[in-house]
């Protein structure tokens, strides 16, 4: 019933080199950095598609798994979306970093490419506001289907969340 | 006159008869949904056509608080997500702040923490044997058989912690506290009678041709595809394929263990339950080699300071949850508060995979599938 372990093992630490060959590789402009697990590479909203496409389907880096979506709202530094990639053939794992613009930016959406992509996106969208161009079905998910707010950014008071229950739409951060 | 089914012709009005899909809704409070989940199917006749899962009814906005406590405090809410397996959402958050920080775990607190995280694995395996073998029609047997066991299992847990469900017994840089003086004993005693219990259950279920013959070759998901939905866990590992992070990406001690990754043949709702049930004797193989070679000392890092500030800092640890992948991508930016922490919840991820498992089933074994994903809603909905 058990199998030997066919792929390569690693620690939870960036892998040397692989920012570097995915930078090569990536055909789009790339900003290089290092997370205390991972490889970063930073990368403009309008070249993720061409990244991900690439980084998907180039035999050198096979980055077959979309494990995680997550916002960030930096506050006066934008928000930010980062994609956590893992390599089931090559056993690497990468971030990439999107950096946007406050409000509700437009990303394209990478559910053609990570049909893993589906919810993880519909999160973002209702916790931060983005946008994501070629969404099948950009409802809301966790939150009620109705409800326009965004709770996940910094300006979103956390104590009056109660409130905001039949509040159809309001922007962030109002004063009650 | 008799005639064979295919043969037979349609009268004009039988054939302008005009069905239409019916659509169904099962939850948010139902029993075969396990917790507060809702789907809405779409049936013609028997078949499923079309799925639509609701969730969110348990979301508590986890996020958001451990936004707004400091490292110490948010801990308390992060055992609420896989409240079957508090003790491996603990110790996901206390990898996330460690790796953020800089901080070291004592040998001894590591192994305390294996040893925690493999009984709450065998317990949350336990709760999805004794579910599904309900779901699936053993009734109440399989739910009380596994519940013996587990209760034999949360005393081990209040004995150590203090507490059952949300023991809340990591810290930052180790355990809060070292394990009683007769634990191994307890121990040996607990593990002798969780393997009876896997075996009962395994007679129980695995030998009754009933509950294989319905769940063999039941919605049968293929690894590429399975890796393409996101799909992790036991039933990545039923579809073939031998990953798990305990090997891929060892964290803790576990590359100094010996276990084995158990892996199922086509995917089908049968293997799922197979490969858990197998889990569970390499938690009980991890859990005594722990016993055996458990180390003296410290099981808390002394140098800690009493309140702890993390500088700019940014990981993505994942541990393997009793789910699949349990990843936390933490960003620090100063100060004594996390400035986001994203849970990556595989119950969410694998139940994201719902509509095209359920989808050409019938309706009766769109339970069982659903099942077969051991969703915790608590996680599910954060």
């Amino acid at each position: 019933m058990t199998q030997t372990y066919p792929y390569p093992t690693g620690q939870q630490t960036a892998a040397a080199g692989l920012g570097e060959l995915v930078a090569r590789l990536a055909g789009v402009e790339t900003t290089l950095a290092e997370t205390t697990t991972d490889v970063d590479v930073r990368v403009a909203p309008s070249a993720l598609l061409a990244l991900a496409t690439t980084l998907r389907d180039h035999a050198d880096l096979r980055f077959d798994f979309l494990r995680n979506v997550s916002g960030v709202d930096y506050e006066a530094d934008g928000m930010a979306l980062k994609y956590h990639l893992y390599s089931f053939t090559h056993g690497h794992a990468l971030q990439v970093s999107v950096p946007t613009a406050a409000g509700h930016p437009h990303v394209p959406s990478l559910v053609s490419l990570y049909p893993a992509a589906d919810w993880f996106e519909r999160e973002a969208s209702e916790m931060f506001g983005f946008q994501f161009d070629g969404h099948p079905n950009l409802r809301n998910l966790l939150l009620e289907e109705d409800l326009h707010i965004h709770p996940l950014l910094k300006a979103h008071p956390l104590q009056a969340a109660e409130l905001l229950q039949g509040i159809e739409s309001g922007p962030p951060g109002f004063t009650i | 006159m008799t005639v064979w089914p295919e043969e037979r012709v349609l009268t004009a009005e039988e054939a302008s008869f005009n069905t239409v899909d019916m659509t169904i809704n099962i939850g948010p409070q139902h029993p075969a949904t396990h917790g507060v989940f809702r789907m809405v199917l779409t049936v013609d006749g028997e078949v499923v056509v079309d799925c639509e899962p609701y969730i969110g009814y348990l979301h508590r906005g986890l996020e958001k608080l451990t936004e707004n406590n400091d490292y110490r405090q948010a801990m308390g809410y992060w055992d609420r997500t896989d409240y079957l397996a508090g003790m491996c959402c603990e110790g996901a958050y206390c990898m996330a702040v460690e790796k953020l920080a800089g901080i070291s775990v004592p040998e001894r607190a590591e192994y305390i923490r294996v040893m925690m995280m493999e009984l709450s694995r065998i317990n949350s395996h336990f709760m999805f044997l004794g579910a599904f073998g309900a779901d699936v029609g053993s009734f109440g047997t399989s739910f009380v058989y596994a519940w013996r066991e587990r209760e034999r299992i949360y005393d081990l847990i209040e004995e150590v912690s203090g507490d059952r469900m949300f023991p809340t017994y990591f810290r930052v840089g180790g355990v809060t506290m070292d394990l009683p003086e007769n634990f191994e004993r307890r121990c040996h005693e607990v593990l002798g009678s969780i393997r009876q219990g896997i075996e009962d259950l395994d007679g129980l279920l695995t030998g009754n041709e009933i509950f294989v013959e319905r769940c063999r070759n039941l919605s049968p998901l293929t690894t590429e595809r399975a890796i393409a939905l996101g799909v992790t866990g036991p039933i990545l590992r039923a579809t073939g394929l031998p990953w798990d992070v305990r090997k891929a990406e060892p964290y803790s001690v576990y590359d100094r263990l010996d276990f084995d990754i158990p892996t199922g043949r086509q995917g089908d709702i049968f293997d799922r339950y197979f490969v858990r049930l197998s889990e569970m004797y390499q938690s009980a193989r991890i859990i005594e080699q722990c016993l055996q070679e458990l180390p003296k000392g410290l099981v808390l890092n002394p140098g800690l300071p009493k309140t702890l500030r993390i500088d700019k800092s940014e990981c993505y640890v994942r541990n393997e949850g009793t789910k699949g992948e349990y990843g936390v991508h933490a960003i620090a930016r100063g100060g004594v508060k996390p400035y986001r922490m994203k849970l990556r919840s595989p119950s969410f991820c694998n139940l994201s995979a719902l509509r095209e498992m359920v989808v050409g089933n019938y309706l009766a074994d769109a339970i069982i599938i659903l099942g077969s994903l051991d969703i915790v809603l608590g996680e599910v909905d954060k």
